[in-house]
């Protein structure tokens, strides 16, 4: 629907016009799955977790203020998958006393991971699911999402020095899991973010 | 680590160009003199980028179809505390006008070949909304001093094109067109 025709139907100049369910699953299901599954690192718990949140979503639209919509999914999405792994580490712990340490160290792939390593840089996957779920959720959000640090530190409720220490130390693992699972490929992509003065950035890539 | 190298926290806040004024200013001068927190920027820098420029996962059209109908599987939590509008209306919430959903028709031709089954949805979709629409209704009677609800005006159909997909209101009473 056209900003025009619902000023028109409502009678009144540029009111703001809430979407309809269709509109919101088409607009922000993408973003959802991506951050999911990134999180998760397979398909099932991706699917699970997304589907969670647009149930959650669904049911609390009566409390959504507009404005921060997306703000809103990525605190579901991410509060719903820290959710999961406390829940899978206790009953691990409860249920498996005997080898609940080699189950955790280890990610089973699912059949569907063999699906998605045709479709995503497995590397990078299994170096995202190696890290800490608390460090894994700080450095997707930033690199991935790229919310600032004082939206992640908004999303987790945690302090922005604590977002940045914890973006730092996931960087270091990631990219140690890199260099170490693929010396050959190194990221060739030399920076993100600003540029920086000419003579830094040399002395950056000496 | 020795005091004069950049924390960790400021070496991620540069490699991030997030660093301003001062702080920046120190961490440019450290970083020309010193190879190890240059390196550790660049490690910040490319694991970054190593994460930024790997392909996104697709979303399976499985579990989009499963979120666009999760309004017909999804039973509502009781109504919230209404809220009264300058016209003296009743508004359920500041969402209110939302809540109609319709299986968006895509636009052109193929549009009316797939009509019926946007109809047949729509027609699910509406038995599910008188439900709910029901259920405020009945709210509504129970306490005397609340409103009508207000009507949704302009909630209309979704996407312009012919024919228009039904819509449905989830959350209203009301007749909103």
């Amino acid at each position: 629907m056209s900003a025009e025709s619902s000023a028109e139907l409502a009678g009144e100049p540029a009111a703001w016009v809430p979407p309809t369910w269709d509109e919101v699953v088409r607009e922000h299901a993408d973003r959802v799955y991506r951050l999911a599954f990134r999180l998760s690192g397979n398909r099932a718990d991706a699917e699970d977790l997304t589907q969670e949140t647009f149930v959650r979503v669904f049911k609390s639209l009566a409390q959504y203020a507009p404005g921060t919509f997306e703000g809103w999914l990525h605190r579901i999405t991410t509060n719903l998958f820290l959710d999961m792994v406390r829940r899978r580490q206790r009953i691990r712990f409860d249920a498996l006393p005997e080898d609940a340490g080699d189950r955790l160290a280890g990610s089973d792939p699912g059949p569907e991971q063999a699906y998605d390593e045709l479709h995503l840089d497995p590397e990078i996957q299994a170096a995202l699911d190696a890290l800490p779920p608390d460090f894994r959720v700080a450095v997707v959000l930033c690199d991935l999402e790229q919310l600032s640090y004082e939206e992640i530190a908004a999303t987790l409720g945690i302090k922005v020095g604590t977002v940045r220490s914890r973006i730092h130390r996931g960087r270091v693992l990631l990219r140690q899991a890199l260099a170490h699972r693929a010396p050959g490929v190194r990221p060739l992509e030399p920076a993100v973010g600003p540029a920086l003065e000419p003579e830094l950035q040399e002395a950056l890539e000496a | 680590m020795k005091p004069q190298h950049l924390s960790d926290e400021a070496v991620a806040a540069f490699a991030d160009g997030v660093l301003t004024g001062h702080a920046r200013d120190r961490a440019c001068r450290h970083l020309n003199e010193c190879a190890e927190c240059r390196l550790a920027v660049k490690d910040q820098r490319e694991a970054a980028a190593a994460l930024r420029t790997a392909p996104a996962p697709a979303l399976p059209t499985n579990l989009l179809d499963r979120l666009r109908t999760l309004p017909l599987t999804t039973p509502l939590p009781p109504p919230p505390p209404q809220a009264i509008d300058p016209d003296g209306n009743a508004v359920l919430s500041t969402f209110a006008p939302m809540a109609a959903f319709a299986p968006a028709a895509p636009a052109g031709p193929a549009n009316r070949t797939r009509g019926r089954t946007y109809l047949t949805a729509a027609v699910l979709a509406g038995m599910t909304g008188a439900l709910v629409v029901g259920g405020v209704a009945l709210a509504s009677d129970d306490d005397a001093s609340t409103p009508a609800v207000r009507p949704a005006h302009h909630v209309q159909s979704g996407p312009v094109g012919p024919p228009a997909a039904p819509v449905v209101q989830v959350f209203h009473g009301g007749a909103g067109h």
